[in-house]
């Protein structure tokens, strides 16, 4: 099919967009693998209360091998990849002039940041 | 075995069962940790923090590849999702109000539902291999391309500049109102059930709006990162989702759907279709009994 010269840089950019994607589900799966390893090699059952969510505290536990620390690390990559997809799209956009999609990204970012700060203020709501 | 090792088998199967049938790993997922499938079960609520990380890491998967092979419109699937991800931050925040038996009754609809569609049509298309397709509706394949631009001469509104960026050579974007709700309402669902959505996305996008269906099949994949996203992190940081249950079950969905999507053309669905309704119909009984139990 031949496409005009501005299909085709629009399509170059969402090949751009495609491997951040794959890249950053492939950083989250890596490092869900290792915590369920560890989890495995430690006997560390799925059924042991939840920890607690600790931003801080990932950090730390990651350097002491702890199961946990890998887990949290690899769910916040792969929760973080859509959003981080629509990041790298809304700089392709701004590159490329393209309004109507600066815009639509910056209203799904604000969306999302939307319901962190909510999360945030309702506090744990899980029994 | 290990309950460790139970979940990454029950994620293997939930995966691999949703990727031959065209599902998404979700609707089986929530009954497998709710029902005492396990030999063990969660509150509905936890189940479905669960399976929105799996759904993510599942979809983004697949996601990345259809971007990469220039098969998904990303422009309709971002604006779409604006809408996704406000009904899912709707449904996230409201998920926690909702009782555990309400939220049964409405997973043994949707599991109903499913059935019945699969029943009448064969797949699903949540996570449709694109590549199984005839190309009848490729959009290079004639279809006018009018780009949704005016013919009387006037100046186009937002909603034509709106189709006009989001259509592609091949064809042009209509009904793009409806589109919303069905994109909104798919939002509220996966944030209530921990489903990708892909059952009312894929049909609205290919019969509704036009897309080809393919297109529709591979835009609703790379959506429903978004999607789910939007609701997990409202999960995350409210406590509603276990590293430990979330780890193994992710991963093993996450290698189910991977090895599915390279048996599909291998397998004679027909057999295993009719054998998925039946645990369809099995888990809806379940899940209704669940429901309305004192």
């Amino acid at each position: 099919m031949n496409r005009a010269p501005a299909d085709t840089g629009r399509r170059d950019f969402e090949v751009t967009i495609g491997r951040v994607v794959t890249v950053g589900t492939a950083i989250g799966v890596t490092l869900i693998t290792v915590g369920v390893a560890l989890m495995v090699v430690g006997g560390v059952s799925p059924l042991e209360p939840s920890p607690a969510f600790s931003l801080r505290a990932i950090g730390a536990e990651v350097v002491a091998g702890r199961p946990r620390g890998f887990l949290w690390l690899g769910l916040i990559a792969a929760i973080a990849t859509p959003p981080a997809r629509v990041v790298g799209s809304l700089i392709g956009y701004l590159r490329q002039g393209e309004r109507p999609m600066v815009l639509v990204s910056v209203a799904i970012l604000a969306v999302i940041a939307g319901g962190v700060a909510l999360a945030l203020a309702t506090g744990s709501g899980v029994g | 075995m290990t309950t460790d090792l139970l979940l990454l088998g029950g994620g293997i199967a939930a995966g691999l069962f949703g990727s031959l049938l065209g599902l998404g790993g979700g609707i089986l997922i929530v009954p497998l940790l709710t029902l005492g499938l396990l030999g063990f079960s969660l509150p509905i609520h936890e189940a479905v923090g669960v399976s929105l990380v799996s759904v993510i890491v599942t979809s983004s998967a697949s996601g990345g590849v259809y971007l990469r092979r220039r098969v998904a419109n990303l422009r309709l699937g971002m604006l779409l999702e604006l809408f996704t991800a406000s009904g899912a931050l709707v449904g996230g925040l409201v998920a926690f109000l909702v009782p555990d038996r309400l939220l049964a009754a409405l997973f043994a609809a949707l599991l109903v539902y499913t059935g019945v569609t699969m029943l009448r049509g064969g797949r699903v298309e949540y996570v449709a291999d694109v590549d199984r397709d005839d190309g009848a509706d490729d959009p290079a394949n004639g279809i006018p391309d009018d780009r949704g631009v005016p013919r009387d001469g006037r100046p186009p509104g937002l909603t034509e500049r709106l189709v006009a960026e989001i259509s592609e050579p091949g064809y042009a974007v209509r009904n793009l109102p409806r589109g919303i709700v069905a994109a909104g309402f798919a939002g509220v669902a996966s944030a209530l059930l921990g489903i990708g959505g892909g059952i009312v996305k894929v049909p609205v996008m290919h019969v509704v709006m036009g897309v080809p269906l393919r297109v529709a099949a591979a835009t609703s994949n790379v959506m429903i990162g978004i999607t789910a996203a939007s609701s997990a992190i409202i999960y995350l940081l409210r406590g509603g989702i276990d590293p430990y249950v979330a780890g193994p079950t992710a991963l093993g969905v996450f290698a189910g759907a991977s090895v599915g999507s390279r048996l599909v053309e291998r397998v004679d669905v027909r057999i295993l279709r009719v054998l998925f309704v039946a645990v369809l119909a099995y888990t809806a009984v379940q899940m209704a009994a669940r429901a309305l139990a004192s």
